[in-house]
Protein backbone atom coordinates (compact mmCIF):
# COMPACT_ATOMS: atom_id res chain seq x y z
CA UNK A 1 0.00 0.00 0.00
CA UNK A 2 1.46 3.20 -1.42
CA UNK A 3 1.60 5.70 2.04
CA UNK A 4 -0.55 8.39 0.83
CA UNK A 5 -0.10 11.89 2.27
CA UNK A 6 -2.37 14.59 2.94
CA UNK A 7 -1.14 18.64 3.57
CA UNK A 8 -1.57 20.62 6.64
CA UNK A 9 -4.07 22.91 5.21
CA UNK A 10 -6.42 20.18 3.71
CA UNK A 11 -6.27 18.91 6.99
CA UNK A 12 -7.77 21.78 9.11
CA UNK A 13 -10.33 21.16 6.58
CA UNK A 14 -11.06 17.83 6.76
CA UNK A 15 -10.96 18.79 10.46
CA UNK A 16 -13.35 21.69 10.59
CA UNK A 17 -16.09 19.91 8.00
CA UNK A 18 -15.73 16.84 9.99
CA UNK A 19 -16.54 18.19 13.23
CA UNK A 20 -19.14 20.12 11.83
CA UNK A 21 -20.81 16.85 10.10
CA UNK A 22 -23.81 15.50 12.14
CA UNK A 23 -23.93 17.84 14.73
CA UNK A 24 -25.20 20.64 12.62
CA UNK A 25 -28.57 19.11 12.24
CA UNK A 26 -28.87 16.83 15.66
CA UNK A 27 -27.32 19.85 18.09
CA UNK A 28 -29.44 21.91 17.75
CA UNK A 29 -32.98 20.53 18.55
CA UNK A 30 -31.38 18.07 21.17
CA UNK A 31 -29.30 21.12 23.03
CA UNK A 32 -32.41 23.53 23.24
CA UNK A 33 -34.43 20.49 24.88
CA UNK A 34 -32.37 20.48 27.01
CA UNK A 35 -30.93 24.18 27.93
CA UNK A 36 -33.52 25.84 25.87
CA UNK A 37 -32.28 29.73 24.95
CA UNK A 38 -29.12 29.26 26.72
CA UNK A 39 -28.11 26.41 24.15
CA UNK A 40 -25.51 29.05 22.84
CA UNK A 41 -23.49 29.02 26.21
CA UNK A 42 -23.64 25.60 26.14
CA UNK A 43 -22.15 25.42 22.82
CA UNK A 44 -19.33 28.03 23.79
CA UNK A 45 -18.18 26.15 26.37
CA UNK A 46 -18.39 23.21 24.59
CA UNK A 47 -16.06 23.71 22.17
CA UNK A 48 -13.35 25.05 24.83
CA UNK A 49 -13.87 21.87 26.39
CA UNK A 50 -13.34 20.22 22.99
CA UNK A 51 -10.52 22.21 22.45
CA UNK A 52 -9.03 20.76 25.46
CA UNK A 53 -9.89 17.35 24.31
CA UNK A 54 -7.69 17.79 21.17
CA UNK A 55 -5.40 18.64 22.78
CA UNK A 56 -5.49 14.83 24.77
CA UNK A 57 -5.99 13.62 21.29
CA UNK A 58 -3.31 14.98 19.87
CA UNK A 59 -1.10 14.02 22.94
CA UNK A 60 -2.08 10.15 22.16
CA UNK A 61 -0.77 10.64 18.65
CA UNK A 62 2.44 11.57 19.02
CA UNK A 63 3.16 8.68 21.38
CA UNK A 64 4.21 7.13 18.33
CA UNK A 65 3.85 9.74 15.29
CA UNK A 66 4.53 7.28 12.48
CA UNK A 67 1.59 4.48 13.79
CA UNK A 68 -2.33 5.27 12.68
CA UNK A 69 -4.85 4.59 15.80
CA UNK A 70 -4.81 0.78 14.75
CA UNK A 71 -1.15 -0.06 14.41
CA UNK A 72 -0.99 2.01 18.02
CA UNK A 73 -3.72 0.26 19.65
CA UNK A 74 -1.78 -2.99 18.78
CA UNK A 75 1.73 -1.95 19.43
CA UNK A 76 0.36 -0.41 22.92
CA UNK A 77 -1.46 -3.14 24.09
CA UNK A 78 -0.33 -6.50 22.24
CA UNK A 79 -1.11 -8.54 19.67
CA UNK A 80 -3.96 -10.26 20.75
CA UNK A 81 -6.01 -7.46 23.22
CA UNK A 82 -4.74 -4.77 20.86
CA UNK A 83 -6.49 -7.07 18.24
CA UNK A 84 -9.98 -7.50 19.95
CA UNK A 85 -10.13 -3.87 20.72
CA UNK A 86 -9.58 -3.07 17.49
CA UNK A 87 -11.98 -4.80 16.23
CA UNK A 88 -14.33 -2.87 18.16
CA UNK A 89 -13.56 0.30 17.34
CA UNK A 90 -13.42 -0.73 13.60
CA UNK A 91 -17.44 -1.91 14.64
CA UNK A 92 -18.08 1.31 16.56
CA UNK A 93 -16.47 3.53 13.13
CA UNK A 94 -18.63 1.01 11.05
CA UNK A 95 -22.16 1.53 12.75
CA UNK A 96 -21.56 5.30 13.55
CA UNK A 97 -21.06 5.73 9.49
CA UNK A 98 -23.97 3.22 8.93
CA UNK A 99 -26.10 5.53 11.52
CA UNK A 100 -25.24 8.67 9.73
CA UNK A 101 -26.03 7.26 5.96
CA UNK A 102 -29.90 6.27 7.59
CA UNK A 103 -29.75 10.11 9.00
CA UNK A 104 -29.12 11.40 5.71
CA UNK A 105 -31.51 9.48 3.76
CA UNK A 106 -34.43 10.21 6.23
CA UNK A 107 -33.43 13.74 6.09
CA UNK A 108 -33.96 13.36 2.49
CA UNK A 109 -36.62 11.35 3.10
CA UNK A 110 -39.24 13.47 5.02
CA UNK A 111 -38.20 17.22 4.17
CA UNK A 112 -37.20 16.61 0.19
CA UNK A 113 -38.63 14.19 -1.40
CA UNK A 114 -41.31 12.04 0.84
CA UNK A 115 -42.11 9.53 -2.24
CA UNK A 116 -38.83 8.32 -2.98
CA UNK A 117 -37.79 5.18 -0.57
CA UNK A 118 -35.05 5.07 2.28
CA UNK A 119 -32.53 2.74 0.18
CA UNK A 120 -32.76 5.08 -2.84
CA UNK A 121 -30.52 7.87 -0.83
CA UNK A 122 -28.70 5.68 1.07
CA UNK A 123 -27.47 3.55 -2.13
CA UNK A 124 -26.42 6.67 -4.10
CA UNK A 125 -24.67 8.29 -1.32
CA UNK A 126 -23.03 5.39 -0.46
CA UNK A 127 -21.83 4.82 -4.23
CA UNK A 128 -20.18 8.53 -3.66
CA UNK A 129 -18.63 7.22 -0.87
CA UNK A 130 -17.54 4.32 -1.97
CA UNK A 131 -15.80 5.84 -5.56
CA UNK A 132 -13.70 8.36 -3.22
CA UNK A 133 -12.66 5.38 -0.83
CA UNK A 134 -11.34 3.86 -3.63
CA UNK A 135 -9.57 6.70 -5.22
CA UNK A 136 -8.04 7.34 -1.66
CA UNK A 137 -7.27 9.46 1.23
CA UNK A 138 -5.34 11.95 -0.97
CA UNK A 139 -7.89 12.82 -3.80
CA UNK A 140 -10.52 13.07 -0.95
CA UNK A 141 -8.80 15.85 0.89
CA UNK A 142 -8.17 17.68 -2.73
CA UNK A 143 -12.06 17.63 -3.33
CA UNK A 144 -12.69 18.93 0.64
CA UNK A 145 -10.09 21.70 -1.13
CA UNK A 146 -12.67 21.97 -3.44
CA UNK A 147 -16.11 21.90 -1.77
CA UNK A 148 -14.55 24.03 0.93
CA UNK A 149 -15.29 27.51 -0.57
CA UNK A 150 -18.69 26.33 -1.69
CA UNK A 151 -19.49 25.39 1.81
CA UNK A 152 -18.02 28.60 3.64
CA UNK A 153 -20.10 31.15 0.71
CA UNK A 154 -22.99 29.14 0.99
CA UNK A 155 -22.63 29.72 5.21
CA UNK A 156 -21.91 33.79 4.78
CA UNK A 157 -25.11 33.61 2.49
CA UNK A 158 -26.86 31.45 4.85
CA UNK A 159 -26.27 34.25 7.87
CA UNK A 160 -26.74 37.64 5.74
CA UNK A 161 -30.22 35.94 4.39
CA UNK A 162 -31.44 34.97 7.85
CA UNK A 163 -30.44 37.95 9.51
CA UNK A 164 -33.71 40.34 9.10
CA UNK A 165 -35.43 37.33 10.69
CA UNK A 166 -33.83 37.55 14.50
CA UNK A 167 -35.43 38.71 17.04
CA UNK A 168 -33.42 39.03 20.44
CA UNK A 169 -35.70 38.51 22.88
CA UNK A 170 -35.85 34.81 22.40
CA UNK A 171 -32.12 34.70 24.23
CA UNK A 172 -33.82 36.23 27.49
CA UNK A 173 -33.78 35.45 30.33
CA UNK A 174 -29.82 34.52 29.88
CA UNK A 175 -28.11 31.78 32.01
CA UNK A 176 -31.88 30.63 33.57
CA UNK A 177 -31.47 26.86 33.49
CA UNK A 178 -30.02 25.11 36.10
CA UNK A 179 -26.18 23.92 36.23
CA UNK A 180 -27.15 20.09 35.87
CA UNK A 181 -29.15 20.69 33.14
CA UNK A 182 -25.67 22.88 31.29
CA UNK A 183 -23.24 20.03 32.27
CA UNK A 184 -26.06 17.55 30.44
CA UNK A 185 -25.65 19.89 27.50
CA UNK A 186 -22.27 20.73 27.17
CA UNK A 187 -21.76 16.20 27.29
CA UNK A 188 -24.21 16.21 24.52
CA UNK A 189 -22.57 18.72 22.69
CA UNK A 190 -18.98 17.34 23.38
CA UNK A 191 -19.96 14.32 22.21
CA UNK A 192 -21.51 15.36 18.59
CA UNK A 193 -18.65 17.53 18.38
CA UNK A 194 -15.50 16.62 20.09
CA UNK A 195 -15.75 13.13 20.69
CA UNK A 196 -15.60 12.16 16.87
CA UNK A 197 -12.75 13.43 16.10
CA UNK A 198 -10.52 10.61 18.17
CA UNK A 199 -11.07 9.31 14.89
CA UNK A 200 -8.43 11.68 13.35
CA UNK A 201 -6.01 9.67 14.84
CA UNK A 202 -6.04 7.43 11.57
CA UNK A 203 -4.34 9.83 9.95
CA UNK A 204 -2.87 12.50 12.32
CA UNK A 205 0.35 12.66 12.30
CA UNK A 206 0.96 9.55 10.30
CA UNK A 207 -0.47 10.81 6.79
CA UNK A 208 0.33 14.77 7.19
CA UNK A 209 3.63 16.19 5.08
CA UNK A 210 4.67 18.09 8.20
CA UNK A 211 3.94 16.42 11.46
CA UNK A 212 4.86 19.43 13.56
CA UNK A 213 2.24 22.05 12.00
CA UNK A 214 -0.33 19.48 11.81
CA UNK A 215 -1.40 20.40 15.48
CA UNK A 216 -1.85 23.55 14.29
CA UNK A 217 -3.97 22.65 11.63
CA UNK A 218 -5.80 20.18 13.83
CA UNK A 219 -6.50 23.02 16.48
CA UNK A 220 -7.54 25.55 13.33
CA UNK A 221 -10.34 23.16 12.37
CA UNK A 222 -11.73 22.10 15.42
CA UNK A 223 -12.06 26.09 16.63
CA UNK A 224 -13.35 27.11 12.89
CA UNK A 225 -15.72 24.35 13.04
CA UNK A 226 -16.78 25.34 16.35
CA UNK A 227 -17.57 29.05 15.79
CA UNK A 228 -19.98 27.42 13.08
CA UNK A 229 -21.59 25.28 15.20
CA UNK A 230 -22.08 28.12 17.54
CA UNK A 231 -23.56 30.41 14.65
CA UNK A 232 -25.80 27.96 13.67
CA UNK A 233 -27.00 27.28 17.07
CA UNK A 234 -27.54 30.63 18.05
CA UNK A 235 -29.07 31.32 15.11
CA UNK A 236 -31.76 28.61 15.43
CA UNK A 237 -32.59 29.46 18.89
CA UNK A 238 -32.91 33.60 17.62
CA UNK A 239 -35.00 32.62 14.11
CA UNK A 240 -37.05 29.69 15.82
CA UNK A 241 -37.34 30.39 19.70
CA UNK A 242 -36.44 27.84 21.66
CA UNK A 243 -39.83 25.91 22.31
CA UNK A 244 -39.69 25.55 17.86
CA UNK A 245 -36.39 24.32 17.87
CA UNK A 246 -36.69 21.55 20.49
CA UNK A 247 -39.59 20.44 18.73
CA UNK A 248 -38.34 20.21 15.66
CA UNK A 249 -36.27 17.38 13.79
CA UNK A 250 -34.30 19.25 11.50
CA UNK A 251 -34.15 23.02 12.96
CA UNK A 252 -31.61 24.06 10.71
CA UNK A 253 -33.69 23.43 7.46
CA UNK A 254 -36.74 25.01 9.08
CA UNK A 255 -34.97 28.03 9.66
CA UNK A 256 -33.20 27.81 6.00
CA UNK A 257 -37.18 27.60 5.11
CA UNK A 258 -37.80 31.05 6.65
CA UNK A 259 -35.43 33.31 4.65
CA UNK A 260 -37.25 35.59 2.68
CA UNK A 261 -35.74 38.70 1.00
CA UNK A 262 -37.82 41.17 -0.35
CA UNK A 263 -40.77 38.53 -1.33
CA UNK A 264 -38.05 37.59 -3.75
CA UNK A 265 -35.39 35.31 -2.37
CA UNK A 266 -37.37 32.37 -1.00
CA UNK A 267 -37.99 28.69 -0.88
CA UNK A 268 -33.76 28.25 -1.40
CA UNK A 269 -33.96 25.40 1.96
CA UNK A 270 -32.44 22.75 -0.50
CA UNK A 271 -29.34 25.01 -1.30
CA UNK A 272 -28.79 25.44 2.20
CA UNK A 273 -29.32 21.69 2.69
CA UNK A 274 -25.70 21.29 0.24
CA UNK A 275 -24.37 22.85 3.51
CA UNK A 276 -25.02 20.01 5.43
CA UNK A 277 -24.83 17.32 2.27
CA UNK A 278 -20.97 18.17 1.95
CA UNK A 279 -20.30 18.00 5.83
CA UNK A 280 -22.20 14.56 6.10
CA UNK A 281 -20.34 13.47 3.14
CA UNK A 282 -17.20 14.54 4.89
CA UNK A 283 -18.21 12.32 8.34
CA UNK A 284 -19.39 9.42 6.49
CA UNK A 285 -16.32 9.15 4.27
CA UNK A 286 -14.34 9.32 7.29
CA UNK A 287 -15.92 6.89 9.29
CA UNK A 288 -15.99 4.68 6.07
CA UNK A 289 -12.69 4.97 5.35
CA UNK A 290 -11.05 4.31 8.68
CA UNK A 291 -13.12 0.95 8.85
CA UNK A 292 -11.72 -0.30 5.24
CA UNK A 293 -7.89 1.06 5.85
CA UNK A 294 -8.59 -0.11 9.49
CA UNK A 295 -9.25 -3.92 8.21
CA UNK A 296 -6.40 -3.93 6.10
CA UNK A 297 -4.20 -2.47 8.35
CA UNK A 298 -4.98 -5.23 11.36
CA UNK A 299 -5.13 -8.40 8.43
CA UNK A 300 -1.50 -6.92 7.15
CA UNK A 301 -3.48 -6.70 3.57
CA UNK A 302 -1.30 -5.10 0.87
CA UNK A 303 -4.33 -3.19 -0.44
CA UNK A 304 -7.46 -2.43 0.49
CA UNK A 305 -9.54 -1.71 -2.31
CA UNK A 306 -10.91 -5.15 -2.61
CA UNK A 307 -12.31 -4.64 0.64
CA UNK A 308 -14.92 -1.07 -0.05
CA UNK A 309 -17.49 -2.78 -2.78
CA UNK A 310 -18.57 -5.76 0.02
CA UNK A 311 -18.22 -3.27 2.94
CA UNK A 312 -19.82 -0.41 1.28
CA UNK A 313 -22.87 -2.53 0.21
CA UNK A 314 -23.46 -4.28 3.63
CA UNK A 315 -23.05 -0.46 4.99
CA UNK A 316 -26.33 0.43 2.55
CA UNK A 317 -28.48 -2.94 3.55
CA UNK A 318 -27.44 -2.02 7.62
CA UNK A 319 -28.46 1.14 6.98
CA UNK A 320 -31.91 0.09 6.13
CA UNK A 321 -32.45 -1.89 9.13
CA UNK A 322 -31.00 -0.12 12.39
CA UNK A 323 -33.41 1.94 13.21
CA UNK A 324 -36.62 1.08 12.56
CA UNK A 325 -38.33 4.38 13.16
CA UNK A 326 -37.18 7.83 13.92
CA UNK A 327 -38.11 7.56 17.21
CA UNK A 328 -35.46 5.11 17.94
CA UNK A 329 -32.66 6.80 16.52
CA UNK A 330 -33.42 9.89 18.47
CA UNK A 331 -33.93 7.89 21.65
CA UNK A 332 -30.14 6.18 20.63
CA UNK A 333 -28.68 10.02 19.81
CA UNK A 334 -30.01 11.18 23.57
CA UNK A 335 -29.44 8.31 25.84
CA UNK A 336 -27.26 5.60 24.20
CA UNK A 337 -24.47 7.37 22.18
CA UNK A 338 -23.18 9.72 25.04
CA UNK A 339 -21.47 6.18 27.10
CA UNK A 340 -21.10 4.57 23.51
CA UNK A 341 -18.82 7.11 21.97
CA UNK A 342 -17.11 8.20 25.56
CA UNK A 343 -16.09 4.31 25.27
CA UNK A 344 -14.06 5.02 22.56
CA UNK A 345 -12.98 8.79 22.53
CA UNK A 346 -11.99 9.05 26.00
CA UNK A 347 -11.24 5.49 27.81
CA UNK A 348 -9.60 4.00 25.04
CA UNK A 349 -7.50 7.07 24.41
CA UNK A 350 -6.99 7.23 27.82
CA UNK A 351 -5.80 3.68 28.29
CA UNK A 352 -3.45 3.78 25.49
CA UNK A 353 -1.54 6.93 27.00
CA UNK A 354 -1.43 5.35 30.71
CA UNK A 355 -0.20 1.81 29.39
CA UNK A 356 1.65 3.33 26.80
CA UNK A 357 3.45 5.27 29.49
CA UNK A 358 4.23 1.80 31.75
CA UNK A 359 5.90 -0.03 29.42
CA UNK A 360 7.66 2.68 28.52
CA UNK A 361 6.65 2.92 24.51
CA UNK A 362 8.73 6.02 23.21
CA UNK A 363 8.11 7.12 19.41
CA UNK A 364 11.04 6.89 17.73
CA UNK B 1 -37.86 -12.86 -5.47
CA UNK B 2 -36.55 -10.10 -8.26
CA UNK B 3 -34.75 -8.36 -5.42
CA UNK B 4 -32.77 -11.64 -5.16
CA UNK B 5 -32.13 -11.73 -8.01
CA UNK B 6 -30.86 -8.44 -8.88
CA UNK B 7 -28.55 -8.46 -5.88
CA UNK B 8 -27.34 -11.98 -7.07
CA UNK B 9 -26.57 -10.37 -10.37
CA UNK B 10 -24.90 -7.33 -8.11
CA UNK B 11 -22.99 -9.17 -6.57
CA UNK B 12 -21.32 -11.86 -9.29
CA UNK B 13 -20.33 -8.87 -11.41
CA UNK B 14 -18.64 -7.69 -8.53
CA UNK B 15 -17.00 -11.07 -7.75
CA UNK B 16 -16.22 -11.74 -11.31
CA UNK B 17 -15.00 -8.09 -12.03
CA UNK B 18 -12.30 -8.39 -8.43
CA UNK B 19 -11.00 -11.95 -8.52
CA UNK B 20 -8.95 -12.14 -11.64
CA UNK B 21 -7.25 -8.90 -9.95
CA UNK B 22 -6.72 -10.31 -6.76
CA UNK B 23 -5.54 -13.61 -8.07
CA UNK B 24 -2.95 -12.01 -10.77
CA UNK B 25 -1.52 -9.79 -7.36
CA UNK B 26 -1.33 -13.12 -6.13
CA UNK B 27 -2.56 -12.20 -2.40
CA UNK B 28 -3.90 -15.58 -0.67
CA UNK B 29 -5.25 -13.51 2.33
CA UNK B 30 -6.83 -10.83 0.28
CA UNK B 31 -8.49 -13.14 -1.63
CA UNK B 32 -9.86 -14.54 1.59
CA UNK B 33 -10.91 -11.82 3.42
CA UNK B 34 -12.61 -10.09 0.02
CA UNK B 35 -14.60 -13.56 -0.35
CA UNK B 36 -15.38 -13.92 2.97
CA UNK B 37 -16.99 -10.07 3.56
CA UNK B 38 -18.85 -10.44 -0.09
CA UNK B 39 -20.69 -13.71 1.28
CA UNK B 40 -21.44 -11.90 4.40
CA UNK B 41 -22.64 -9.29 2.50
CA UNK B 42 -24.48 -10.82 -0.14
CA UNK B 43 -26.40 -12.76 2.45
CA UNK B 44 -27.01 -9.81 4.45
CA UNK B 45 -28.63 -7.76 1.66
CA UNK B 46 -30.58 -10.26 0.75
CA UNK B 47 -32.21 -10.79 3.77
CA UNK B 48 -33.04 -7.35 4.36
CA UNK B 49 -34.24 -7.17 0.87
CA UNK B 50 -36.78 -9.71 1.82
CA UNK B 51 -37.51 -8.20 5.32
CA UNK B 52 -36.10 -11.40 6.84
CA UNK B 53 -35.35 -10.24 10.65
CA UNK B 54 -32.13 -10.44 11.25
CA UNK B 55 -30.56 -9.35 14.50
CA UNK B 56 -29.98 -5.31 14.69
CA UNK B 57 -26.69 -4.65 15.76
CA UNK B 58 -27.75 -1.65 17.43
CA UNK B 59 -30.35 -3.59 19.82
CA UNK B 60 -26.77 -4.97 21.75
CA UNK B 61 -24.90 -1.60 21.82
CA UNK B 62 -28.14 -0.42 23.47
CA UNK B 63 -28.39 -3.50 25.91
CA UNK B 64 -24.75 -2.67 26.76
CA UNK B 65 -25.02 1.20 27.16
CA UNK B 66 -28.56 1.26 28.15
CA UNK B 67 -27.59 1.31 32.62
CA UNK B 68 -24.79 3.72 31.77
CA UNK B 69 -26.93 6.19 29.49
CA UNK B 70 -30.19 5.64 32.36
CA UNK B 71 -27.19 7.34 34.94
CA UNK B 72 -26.21 10.20 33.19
CA UNK B 73 -30.07 10.82 32.38
CA UNK B 74 -30.79 10.50 36.23
CA UNK B 75 -27.43 12.10 37.39
CA UNK B 76 -28.55 15.43 35.25
CA UNK B 77 -32.26 15.39 35.74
Amino acid sequence: MGKEIISVRQFAIIVMLYSIGAAILILPATLTQVVKQDAWVVAVLGVLIGLLLVKFYITVGNISPKLSLVQLIEKVLGKYVGKIIVIFFLIFTYLSGTGLLYFLGDFMRTEVMPETPLVAFSGLFMIVIMFGTYLGIETFARSTEILFPVFFLLFIFFVVFISPQVDIEYLEPVLNSNPKSIINGILIFISEFAFPLVVMLMVFPVAINVPKSGTKGFYIGAIAGGIILITLITLCVLVLGPTDTAHRVFPSYAMAQRISIGNFIQRIEITMALLWIITLYVRIFFYFHVSVVGIAQILKLKNYRSLILPLGLSMVALSQMIHPDVIHQLKFNKEIWIPYSATFALLLPLVLLIVAKIRKIKSE
Amino acid sequence: MFKTIGILIIFTAILLFQLPKLKQNGEKKEIWTFSILLFISTTLCIAVALKVKVPNPYDLIIVIFKPMGEFIKMAFK
